[in-house]
């Protein structure tokens, strides 16, 4: 049976995959048709997918996801303000894929992962790596527009609030992922 | 030059907002369900007035109000 803290966990995995594919899916529409407009609408497939990978895992383990009412990406306006343009939110969208193949590679590194947990971190992560190359090379491609330095500066920007913000999500994160791998060392440490 | 009214039934159209709630007191984050719908909202104003903002111009940005006069100044 799936650990509490775990299920928590999986189920925020859930949920910011749903945040990501509800905003891309929104974006998708927006943007103007082209190689950003493509890019973004596989994107927001992938996620939709993912939140799907994280409900059929959660399940395998013979758990229910919880629904929970707030997702990471949620706190990102708040701590860095508004996004007003399409390469302002691609800056934004490099540095939280950044963050999310970081947080899953901590998480694959836990001991005694169950391995359906382990499989959907792999199939994941392989997704979040073209994620971050389609992004980055958006945002090459508008740098005639908008300026190196200036995009830059702009990831730089982001960069900073989601420091900030990862470090009052890690308060909860880290609590529940200590008290996982001690009850697991327990665990293997049981006679 | 653009018309505030225009703005404000745009905002409110595209919120689903009930008439008379996109007063410019109202606070946009009490007005959506889902933060990153209000970044949607300020990329189809652009689209739809022909602006271009950025995220400097929207810091100050919290009420439907600031939001019309932000992109009003631009027409």
């Amino acid at each position: 049976m799936i650990h509490e803290n775990e299920l928590w966990i999986l189920s925020f995995y859930r949920r910011s995959e749903i945040s990501g594919a509800l905003f891309f899916g929104r974006l998708a529409q927006t943007v103007r048709a082209g190689a950003i407009q493509r890019d973004l609408t596989k994107h927001f497939s992938d996620e939709s997918l993912h939140a799907w990978y994280w409900t059929d895992c959660i399940e395998k383990l013979g758990a229910k996801p919880i629904a929970l009412d707030h997702s990471y990406q949620d706190q990102y306006i708040e701590a860095a303000g508004l996004p007003g343009n399409i390469m302002e939110i691609l800056a934004i969208t490099q540095v939280f894929e950044k963050r999310v193949i970081g947080q899953y590679a901590l998480h694959r590194a836990l001991p005694g992962l169950p391995p359906e947990v382990e499989s959907t971190l792999q199939r994941i992560m392989q997704d979040e790596k073209w994620h971050i190359q389609w992004v980055g090379d958006a945002l090459v491609s508008l740098e005639a527009e908008y300026g190196k330095e200036h995009i830059a500066k702009t990831i730089e920007r982001y960069a900073a609030a989601d420091r900030k913000v990862y470090e009052r999500t890690l308060d909860e994160h880290s609590g529940r992922l200590e008290a996982l791998i001690a009850q697991r060392r327990g665990r293997r440490g049981a006679p | 030059m653009i018309d505030p009214k225009a703005v404000r039934g745009w905002i409110s159209t595209f919120l689903r907002l009930q008439p008379g709630r996109a007063v410019d007191g109202a606070v946009l984050t009490d007005l959506v369900t889902e933060s990153f719908v209000l970044v949607q909202l300020v990329i189809d104003l652009q689209e739809e007035f022909g602006i271009r903002l950025s995220g400097e111009d929207l810091r100050d940005v919290r009420s439907v109000g600031d939001l019309i006069t932000t992109i009003t100044s631009r027409g």
